[in-house]
């Protein structure tokens, strides 16, 4: 619970977001997983009008819903925890990168953006231009895995979210 | 702070750097796709 409380609601609103979630959908996770749990809690559409004022920071969710926040959140808590010896902005740090690097799409994807970008003529850029694009592109989705891989290592290599190889590696995370 | 934490904090601000490359040309080559939607609109 120490975790949760260190968490704004900004990094509440990017978790959401981090699992492509709108707020409605937020909204039915939380009554789902207290529903399995056996929690009463506020209607849908209540939900639907709390959760855009605890992102907001305009209220504070009470004890059973960051209960509930850090059960559908485990994953990111864990990045939280591992990381608070480094401090808490570190590990929000490391927590966002991880899921804008699990958003990435894969090599396949970049290439295929290319081949359609290449399909049709266009002023704004030369076919070498955007092929040079696509390649930095992949380039740096290559050098993410690496770099999450070098964290992972240094971080003790098994604890959640330390980045293993096809867990949160760029563009293999389909959620 | 040990040599170990500065060598994670690099290694973290390495991470965000190539994050937010790859993020910017994957941004371009959808941009230039989004042109393509915007002017079929136009002149469909």
């Amino acid at each position: 619970m120490r975790a949760l409380a260190d968490v704004t609601g900004e990094t509440l609103r990017r978790w959401r977001e981090a699992k492509g979630w709108d707020v409605p959908r937020m909204a039915r996770e939380l009554r789902k997983v207290a529903r399995d749990s056996g929690e009463d809690v506020a209607a849908h559409h209540g939900l639907v009008k709390m959760i855009p004022q605890w992102e907001r920071g305009g209220r504070v969710p009470r004890e059973r819903y960051r209960l509930l926040y850090q059960k559908i959140f485990a994953d990111a808590l864990g990045d939280l925890s591992q990381g608070m010896a480094l401090g808490t902005d570190f590990a929000l740090r490391f927590a966002e990168v991880r899921s804008r690097a699990a958003r990435l799409p894969s090599p396949d994807e970049i290439k295929a953006l290319e081949a359609a970008a290449l399909a049709r003529p266009r002023e704004a850029m030369t076919p070498a231009e955007i092929r040079a694009v696509a390649a930095q592109a992949i380039a740096h989705l290559h050098e993410t895995a690496d770099k999450l891989a070098e964290l992972s290592a240094l971080l003790g290599g098994d604890g959640p979210g330390a980045g293993k190889p096809g867990e949160g590696k760029p563009g293999e995370d389909k959620r | 702070m040990s040599a170990r934490d500065d060598e994670i904090r690099r290694v973290l601000a390495e991470l965000e750097v190539h994050v937010a490359e790859a993020e910017a040309s994957i941004a371009v080559l959808k941009a230039l796709l989004a042109d393509d939607e915007v002017q079929v609109e136009e002149n469909p």
